[in-house]
């Protein structure tokens, strides 16, 4: 009896072995509902324990086009660039209008700010060591206006950089 | 592909898709026929059942906001195809430590600075009205800012320096962003501030690492300085300290006063001087 249950257990290791049934399908292909290969280009970034990880990705982007991004780049940067992509979804799915476009906006105006506020803390430094009474507070703003770096106009509404001409959609089109 | 009997010309999206483009085509006005590539980035990106999906439950103000946040970040990921818009937030998270940084550096140097000001306009006067000499004053911190290292006075130049270099570095694929947030992972969200969320996830000691190693980096900039620093260096060889500025300039006062005796006495005595 002991033999017979021995040999089950060592028929049933074997059949594991041999299949990729050993291995829990991967977040992706658990959403999908379809069998995860051995060769699945989400299994190594969309553990099964993150099932949510791929669900945002996948409402914001869609599998296909993720798939297709990650076979774009090489196999050492998917990882960077399905972690972008899962930063961006989420962003995405908090603010639908803005997404993670909106940090930028944010961070690009206090560097703005602060460079100013670092030019003019120079600017009366300078003054001081030359022994020159410092310039008044309001004159000192307006060395450094714009730290666009040329990427493209500054939309005065919202202050995002955008790479592209906005002014033919938006205005009449609401 | 144009509207029969119509003038206005098939949207970019419509064109792509090779379909006829309707009056009501709903991507119509964010999609102009002579730039195609926006619509293929944004297409490639976020595919146009997903774009209509992020819109539906919008209202018609928010959709243009929407549609813009959504091609500039197609346009980003185009550029950068593995870091994306994360990529640009850490740096420019990374420029605000930076300057936050220098911020922090300069100001004890300003207000040192601003209180030996006030203190040389308050005191010089009074001295030279009493025809005494200004106390020596010994504080070796007079002009601190001559003898630190230069990176702790990031002048404009500098700043350029670091614009560039970090332009150069976005322009190289993905190359700039690397080991410095590598390591940032994917975080569940904790706040509904879509704001915080950079911040938030932000991994600083991946970027303490990075700016030592810029830092480094940073001395040959400075260098490069050359107008500034040879001024500073040129009045520190000629004017250490402000006291020896200010004893000069005590002494000359003191000679032309005694200049002024020593003609009065002459009007009135046969002393003569000799200089």
């Amino acid at each position: 009896m002991k033999t017979a249950l021995q040999a089950k257990k060592a028929k049933i290791i074997k059949i594991m072995a041999s299949s990729s049934y050993s291995n829990s399908p991967c977040a992706a292909c658990k959403f999908l509902r379809r069998k995860c290969l051995p060769d699945c280009i989400f299994a190594p970034y969309f553990p099964p324990e993150e099932p949510q990880k791929f669900a945002n990705v996948h409402k914001i982007f869609g599998a296909s086009n993720v798939g297709k991004l990650l076979n774009e780049v090489m196999p050492h940067q998917r990882e960077d660039a399905v972690n972008s992509l899962a930063y961006e979804a989420e962003a995405r799915m908090k603010d639908p209008v803005y997404g993670c476009v909106g940090a930028i906006s944010v961070l690009q105006r206090q560097v703005i700010r602060l460079q100013r506020e670092l030019d003019a803390t120079n600017a009366d430094l300078i003054r001081y060591a030359c022994n020159e009474a410092p310039a008044p507070a309001t004159s000192q703003f307006g060395s450094r206006r714009d730290s666009n770096q040329g990427q493209g106009a500054v939309d005065q509404n919202s202050a995002f950089y955008f790479p592209y001409n906005n002014d033919h959609f938006g205005d009449g089109h609401e | 592909m144009t509207l029969k009997g119509g003038t206005s010309q098939a949207c970019a999206a419509c064109k792509y898709q090779r379909r006829k483009c309707h009056a009501e085509c709903p991507l119509a006005p964010y999609f102009p026929p002579d730039q195609p590539k926006m619509f293929q980035n944004a297409h490639k990106l976020f595919g146009v059942r997903n774009i209509l999906g992020i819109l539906k439950n919008l209202d018609p103000d928010q959709k243009t906001e929407a549609m813009r946040s959504i091609i500039y970040q197609a346009d980003i990921r185009d550029r950068y195809p593995v870091h994306g818009c994360l990529g640009i937030i850490c740096q420019l998270e990374y420029r605000i430590w930076q300057t936050e940084e220098a911020l922090r550096a300069v100001h004890p140097q300003l207000e040192m600075y601003r209180h030996h000001y006030h203190y040389q306009q308050e005191d010089v006067p009074s001295q030279l009205e009493l025809g005494m000499a200004p106390p020596n004053n010994n504080n070796s911190n007079s002009l601190p800012l001559f003898n630190q290292t230069p990176h702790a006075l990031p002048l404009s130049g500098s700043y350029s320096s670091i614009n560039n270099n970090s332009t150069t570095d976005m322009d190289s694929k993905d190359n700039a962003v690397n080991s410095m947030w590598i390591q940032h992972q994917y975080a569940t969200p904790t706040t509904n501030n879509s704001n915080s969320i950079a911040i938030q996830s932000h991994q600083p000691l991946a970027i303490q690492q990075e700016v030592i190693h810029d830092y480094d980096e940073m001395h040959p900039f400075f260098d490069t300085i050359d107008d500034r620093q040879s001024y500073i260096d040129s009045k520190e060889a000629y004017d250490s300290s402000s006291e020896e500025s200010l004893k000069d300039t005590t002494q000359s006062i003191e000679h032309v006063a005694e200049n002024e005796l020593k003609s009065a006495a002459a009007c009135f005595s046969l002393i003569s001087i000799n200089r």
